[in-house]
């Protein structure tokens, strides 16, 4: 009897900590188990700068969304952004995509317009602005001189 | 056999006339081709270049660059979402003033002219829409890859200049996060102070 208690105590302890581990990896890997909230919407760039899956989207620096994928469509960019239903986009929105810091990693952030009218879900956000390549820039200013 | 084949052709003749013109007058890429041209002209004309001529070649530039941007549509843009706030005068007044900043900004850039080229390097259009990319080469051979966002207006076939994005910088979000952040610290009125001060300023160093 006491030895079948300390098999059930430790089945138990496993059995909790396989659920811990799994928890914890969804957390980290910001993995959603019952699929994404929110709709999402698209946009086309010439470049995204090695933006990530999963990247945050920002508006006035609060994380509002996430990339959802990126996929090359005739040469450009289609990158797919999640965002929650409470948050919604005019049609001329810019999302331009920026790095934090100087060499910090990428992230899509959206300024927000004034018309009246809302980009639905599975609409494009028609004003995009690429990531700025500071390397291209300053190899243009380095090497343009000849 | 020569019916048919004279037949084919005239049905070829049509199409070709009948679809292909209209179509080529109302690609943005011609419209901006040709206020390109208009402007680079008044640049270039050495009859324009003496000092006493300027404010004439100013005036020429400036009504040149008007008749192909969508000044009101490029204002409310860069407002965003205060331009609903503003009241019918207060939109009346605005969209001069910030039509004089950006003239003002670039206008030594263009009379600044020193043979730089002009490449055309296609356009992308849906819908009311569309994008025309164009290489701005320098006489140092580098490029300046500048697109214009243009819209299609209501009525007519002119496409109009809302937005320009030069080395993929676009203007109207430069002057929209600049405009936002002025409006939270202070107020519409002191960004319209500020404008005006500026636009008077540049108006005595020009």
């Amino acid at each position: 009897m006491r030895k079948f208690d300390l098999e059930l105590g430790v089945g138990l302890f496993i059995i909790a900590g396989i659920v811990c581990l799994g928890y914890l990896s969804i957390k980290l890997g910001k993995m959603e188990i019952v699929g994404e909230r929110g709709y999402e919407i698209y946009g086309l760039f010439s470049n995204t700068g090695g933006l990530n899956n999963g990247a945050s989207v920002e508006i006035a620096g609060v994380n509002v969304g996430r990339v959802r994928s990126i996929t090359l469509d005739n040469y450009q960019a289609r990158v797919i952004l999640n965002l929650p239903w409470s948050v919604k986009v005019q049609e001329d929105a810019i999302a331009s995509i920026k790095t934090k810091g100087l060499i910090g990693e990428k992230y899509i952030e959206i300024t927000p317009g004034g018309s009246e009218k809302i980009i639905k879900p599975g609409g494009r956000i028609r004003e995009t602005q690429p990531a700025i390549d500071l390397e291209e820039l300053i190899s243009k200013y380095v090497f343009g001189k000849i | 056999m020569s019916v048919a084949y004279l037949f084919r052709s005239l049905v070829s003749l049509l199409l070709v006339v009948g679809v292909s013109v209209p179509v080529l007058a109302e690609e943005p890429t011609e419209q901006i081709k040709q206020t390109t041209d208009k402007i680079l002209s008044v640049v270039k004309d050495p009859a324009l270049k003496s000092p006493s001529k300027a404010q004439e070649r100013k005036k020429l530039i400036r009504k040149a660059v008007g008749e192909r941007f969508d000044w009101e549509e490029m204002a409310r843009r860069s407002l965003g979402k205060y331009w609903a706030q503003r009241t019918a005068e207060e939109k009346k007044e605005f969209v001069p003033l910030f039509s004089e900043l950006v003239e003002r900004t670039y206008m030594s850039k263009v009379e600044d002219y020193s043979g730089e080229k002009v490449r055309y390097d296609g356009e992308t259009k849906e819908g009311g829409y569309a994008v025309v990319k164009v290489d701005i080469i320098t006489q140092k051979n580098k490029d300046i890859p500048v697109h214009y966002r243009l819209k299609k207006e209501k009525e007519g076939n002119e496409w109009l200049v809302y937005d320009v994005s030069i080395e993929g910088v676009s203007l109207v979000n430069n002057y929209r996060t600049q405009f936002n952040s002025i409006i939270l610290q202070s107020s519409y009125e002191n960004l319209v102070k500020r404008l005006k001060a500026k636009v008077a300023l540049e108006g005595v160093t020009s």
